[in-house]
């Protein structure tokens, strides 16, 4: 990879990290760790995993829609 | 070479603003941002046919995450029971 | 060897994770939930950097029923 690109797919994946635990509502945390999983993304493209790569987007957003189930009762 | 480069510098800039903004429906077009500029990097990133269906799945995912993000902040589908 | 940078923000997420877990701010169920995805990813990079890809597709999806699991038992403590 790019120096360049793996340097700022580095830099996303701690932004999103340091937001996550810093946020106090809970759409800011999920904002937040969305920020975070879009760094995780090209490492997993570099290695040639493209399958686990198809896999795990269209696993990941599942998991988000089921804390806003969580999120949604909590609120209410 | 350069087009990755651009992808890249922009998701983290885009990142940046994200972190940044106080209002949290503001934040959610940064989001957008980038999921474009991280679908560019994977589609660029390896000679590989199948890296352009890696790049469509993650836009989907990602575009599905923030829809159902906005839907709940707006309260949205609300039953009545 | 161990250098790649997989390894080491994988090793950040770890380590940074458990601990924003373990001392969740707003100390209530669903701060804790979202933070517990922090090792997840951690740990997902960690097995990146070893080349496992079984282990890869098996975490991906397990990490989806569990989190399901911890959202039910959640509701049905605070419904009750």
């Amino acid at each position: 990879m790019i120096d360049t690109v793996m340097i700022a797919c580095v830099a996303l994946i701690l932004i999103g990290m340091a937001a996550t635990i810093a946020a106090r509502d809970p759409f800011d945390k999920l904002i937040s760790l969305s920020v975070m999983i879009a760094g995780v993304f090209p490492f997993i493209a570099d290695r040639g995993y493209l399958d686990v790569a198809i896999a795990v987007a269209l696993v990941a957003p599942i998991s988000t829609i089921f804390i806003l189930m969580a999120c949604r009762r909590e609120t209410a | 070479m350069i087009a990755i480069v651009v992808c890249a510098v922009l998701a983290v800039y885009a990142g940046l603003r994200v972190v940044t903004e106080r209002n949290t429906m503001k934040k959610l077009p940064f989001v957008n941002v980038i999921s474009f500029g991280v679908a560019g990097v994977i589609a660029l990133l390896l000679p590989h046919p199948l890296t352009i269906l890696a790049a469509a799945a993650y836009f989907v995912g990602s575009t599905l995450e923030s829809n159902a993000i906005a839907s709940t902040w707006a309260g949205g589908m609300r039953r009545d029971d | 060897m161990i250098s790649t940078p997989e390894f080491i923000a994988g090793m950040i997420l770890l380590v940074a994770g458990s601990v924003s877990v373990a001392y969740a701010r707003p100390k209530n169920y669903v701060t804790r939930l979202i933070n517990l995805e922090i090792p997840a990813w951690g740990l997902l990079l960690v097995m990146l950097h070893f080349n496992e890809s079984l282990a890869l597709f098996t975490f991906a999806a397990i990490s989806v029923l569990s989190t399901y699991i911890f959202v039910r038992t959640i509701q049905k403590r605070e419904g009750a």
